[in-house]
């Protein structure tokens, strides 16, 4: 326990030092106002756009409740570029410290490869979600704001799961690291993957409940209760997560 | 005691060590040597326990690595500390990880810093360090704990020639009292440092040499005589050596004592020899493993 939190604590640091809980947060923080603000002014864009006579929506077209609108900036822009930026910040998680020796320096000490490999996870998520967590912050704020109240509760449960799958994105990593030196191709390859488990989530499979990105149904059943969704998923997910970080553990070894 | 017992590790289907046997005793300081790709990394790190390999043992004193890893310090090939961290910064993290307590720790560091002539430097970021520095904080960290067995991966190969001296004299320091594996293949800089030399070549250990050895302290010199000369005449200079006749009048003398070249040239003038040249050469570790590299 105390190897556990002399290494998060200086992946933390470190995360400080790049001032990455800077500009990861004013990123997301950005994004989070992006959304509503494009909803505020949609008519205005949308004239723009049109030509002279502009673009004519269904006038019959109801408007969207101000949980909607958040539920859009997070599968908008948070699921779109904010995980493309997110992973890349993530690119180097392992491989800087197998590049410059320090992972050796580390497991040669008294240290499980459990407890290096955790840490790791501990450590991004929570930067992660420092940053994310500023964001749904301020498009929340800013959505009740422009458009109108919901419940804070349900933003609450909303988030923490969303927190799992963010969990589930850093294990990701963790484990494409331990395969792929390049930090290029880590990048690219978890994108890729996360992409491709998105686009998957709502397509009506034998597995999807099983599939790690189906949390977001979940959570976005939080917020705008449309559909019935399973809550096995969140199960799955935190099973995904478990079993990439003990396959992450056994494979840094080979 | 540290024995390996046929240790064999294959990554992506080559062989990277062939069955490597090898035992090391107390306070003994070896080098592993060998050209690059020989397996010498990827040995000691199966020896650190961490990399795993498929057959074989590894025991300290009859115990498993798991139960050993305390007493063990070591160096990496790539010396590379968190930037931003002060030299204290780093052996205070580096000191957590090993288990020592707080109270201690921060007497420790003092003392370690020291040791390796880092003292004036313990709030200095690493970033702001020369190479040779870093790789002494890097020795720092690894005899932090006060190991008894310190392993060295390459810990002069990035240096310049001063770096290279400082670090040979504190290694030099450091095995009067530990168990030292260093790994290099800059044969030149562990001549006089190590009592044993295991020599690798495609993951298998090809020789031992000793310290002692006379193919690593010899001396050798090349006579060349205007008329052809008889062997025994060659003899009478230098009664107790290897003489080889490379031609009529042209001889190459091996010995390990040091040639009376006065002498030479005195029974030369006496017996009316006419010298034409004398060639003087010491062949050392590099010329022992370069032969045995050729061999092999």
């Amino acid at each position: 326990m105390n190897h556990l939190a002399t290494l998060v604590r200086v992946e933390l640091t470190e995360a400080a030092k790049e001032y990455k809980y800077v500009w990861l947060t004013v990123f997301f923080v950005l994004l989070g106002l992006t959304q509503p603000l494009i909803n505020l002014y949609m008519d205005i864009i949308l004239q723009q756009l049109g030509g002279s006579i502009g673009v004519i929506l269904d006038p019959n077209k109801l408007d969207p409740t101000p949980s909607e609108i958040f539920l859009s900036t997070i599968s908008g822009q948070f699921d779109q570029i904010g995980l493309i930026i997110l992973l890349i910040s993530f690119m180097g998680l392992i491989a800087t410290d197998r590049q410059n020796g320090m992972q050796d320096f580390i497991l040669t000490r008294p240290v499980s490869i459990h407890c290096y490999v955790y840490a790791k996870l501990i450590a991004h998520w929570f930067i992660s979600m420092f940053s994310i967590g500023f964001g749904i912050l301020t498009s929340y704020i800013c959505t009740v704001y422009l458009f109108g109240s919901f419940s804070i509760t349900k933003l609450i449960l909303f988030s923490v799961l969303y927190s799992i799958w963010i969990l589930y994105l850093t294990s990701l990593v963790i484990v494409i690291s331990v395969y792929v030196k390049h930090q290029v191709l880590i990048a690219v390859s978890a994108i890729g993957i996360s992409f491709f488990l998105l686009l998957i989530k709502n397509v009506d499979l034998a597995f999807s409940d099983l599939l790690p990105s189906s949390i977001l149904n979940v959570a976005e059943h939080q917020l705008v209760a449309t559909y019935d969704v399973s809550y096995l998923s969140i199960v799955s997910c935190l099973v995904l997560i478990f079993f990439n970080l003990l396959w992450a553990s056994k494979n840094l070894k080979n | 005691m540290i024995t390996i017992h046929n240790l064999h590790k294959t990554i992506d289907k080559q062989k990277i060590l062939d069955g490597i046997n090898l035992s090391i005793e107390d306070n003994e300081c070896i080098g592993l040597l060998g050209p690059n790709g020989a397996g010498k990394t990827t040995l000691i790190k199966c020896l650190m326990g961490i990399l795993s390999y498929e057959s074989g043992d590894i025991t300290f004193h009859s115990q498993p690595i798991e139960v050993y890893k305390k007493q063990i310090g070591y160096l990496s090939q790539y010396t590379d500390f968190k930037p931003w961290m002060t030299c204290q910064e780093s052996l205070f993290f580096f000191g957590k990880l090993s288990g020592i307590k707080k109270d201690i720790l921060k007497n420790r560091i003092s003392e370690t810093l020291k040791e390796v002539g880092l003292q004036d430097k313990q709030d200095v970021q690493v970033e702001q360090l020369s190479g040779g520095m870093k790789q002494r904080l890097g020795i720092a960290q690894a005899i932090l704990h006060e190991p008894r067995f310190l392993i060295l991966d390459e810990p002069v190969a990035s240096l310049d020639p001063i770096g290279r001296n400082e670090i040979r004299k504190l290694i030099g320091r450091l095995k009067q009292r530990m168990t030292i594996l260093l790994s290099t293949h800059i044969l030149h800089d562990t001549q006089d440092i190590c009592d044993r030399y295991v020599i690798m070549k495609n993951g298998r250990i090809i020789k031992h040499l000793f310290q002692k050895d006379q193919t690593i302290n010899s001396k050798q010199l090349r006579i060349k005589f205007r008329d052809a000369v008889h062997v025994d005449q060659i003899r009478e200079f230098f009664p107790s050596v290897i003489v080889e006749k490379l031609s009529a009048a042209t001889f190459l003398i091996t010995g390990t004592q040091a040639f009376d070249l006065k002498k030479v040239l005195t029974v030369c003038s006496l017996k009316h020899i006419d010298l034409i040249s004398i060639g003087f050469h010491e062949i050392g570790l590099e010329d022992a493993f370069l032969e045995l590299a050729a061999d092999l």
